[in-house]
């Protein structure tokens, strides 16, 4: 390499990220050295080499469009149906809670839902600890 | 795509619009899948790369400046989930079978068999180079001769100063052909 022509510089020379007064100085020290010559020709040889490795993906056929959609509208769908099934469960239990029905059918009614609930839960929970603590979990299957 | 018409369709999908991101996909989904590929080493691994940057660009805009330009921002995440998946044990760096992937350019086929046979045997040697080289070295070469991008915005898309990019284009050129002297190709050629 030059003494007066740094590894950057001859990147930037190469690459057409300098300033014509600079590149002006670069040219003087090319002409004058064989070494400086040679190295640039290895980097514009591998440099055109590898624009040539501008390949397309053969086997690629459909735009990932699809897949994204998907994912980036799957959140707002979940979103709705959550909501729309609490309210419809308020407004159940609301009507169930007000209507005349026996005290003591509210009652067995409501402890076998909570009952439900609390069991769902504790089903969600350990599958979460599970998921969470196993090695595997990053293995593509 | 028009910077104007890029900015309109980031601004609607701000406000929650997915149909509006659909242009955008399209657009970048080509270079994308180029910059992926040659990170990935293959098509399965640079397609789900691709899939996951896109949702991460999506899930992300609202933190997105609309002053600046959306492709390096979008080539950030897409390097960065590329690195991720590299780093960890769902995807490594791997050739396929080169037949497939490499694009016979008509300037060789204009130029005889032999030459094109030459070309593609050259590309072939180079593409297991980049195998050899690291990450760090294969994401700037990528994004500097595939993508064409100037120093400023690799400097932007791999968040280091704008300074360093001419550095460390120098040491990946210079990775690139001592893995070429090691598998006995000489340059220039």
């Amino acid at each position: 390499m030059s003494r007066h022509v740094s590894s950057e510089d001859l990147m930037r020379y190469l690459d057409g990220e300098m300033a014509p007064e600079e590149r002006g100085l670069v040219d003087a020290e090319l002409a004058a050295s064989t070494e400086l010559q040679r190295e640039l020709a290895i980097f514009r040889s591998l440099k055109s080499d590898f624009q040539e490795l501008s390949f397309h993906p053969a086997r690629y056929r459909e735009s990932v469009w699809d897949h994204v959609n998907d994912r980036v509208t799957r959140p707002v769908g979940w979103i709705l149906v959550a909501i729309g099934a609490g309210a419809w469960s308020s407004y159940g239990a609301y009507i169930f809670a007000t209507s005349s029905t026996d005290p003591w059918e509210k009652l067995a009614t409501g402890a076998i839902a909570i009952g439900i609930l609390m069991l769902l839960a504790s089903v969600i929970w350990d599958r979460y600890r599970e998921w969470q603590n196993d090695p595997y979990r990053d293995v593509q299957r | 795509m028009q910077p104007d018409l890029e900015r309109e369709l980031i601004r609607k999908c701000k406000a929650g619009d997915t149909r509006f991101y659909e242009p955008l996909v399209r657009a970048y989904e080509p270079a994308g899948l180029r910059l992926a590929v040659a990170m990935m080493g293959n098509d399965e691994d640079a397609q789900d790369a691709l899939q996951e940057a896109f949702i991460k660009t999506f899930d992300t805009l609202h933190r997105f400046d609309l002053r600046r330009p959306f492709g390096p921002w979008f080539f950030q995440i897409l390097r960065n989930q590329c690195r991720d998946m590299l780093r960890s044990r769902k995807a490594k760096f791997k050739v396929e079978a080169l037949d497939e992937k490499l694009e016979q350019r008509p300037a060789d086929a204009e130029r005889g068999p032999e030459r094109a046979h030459q070309r593609s045997a050259a590309r072939e040697l180079l593409w297991q180079a980049l195998e050899r080289i690291g990450t760090e070295h294969r994401e700037i070469l990528v994004l500097k001769e595939l993508e064409g991008f100037r120093y400023h915005e690799i400097a932007q898309i791999l968040e280091i100063p704008e300074g360093t990019v001419a550095s460390r284009l120098y040491h990946a050129r210079h990775a690139l052909r001592d893995a070429l002297v090691e598998m006995n190709v000489e340059y220039p050629k």
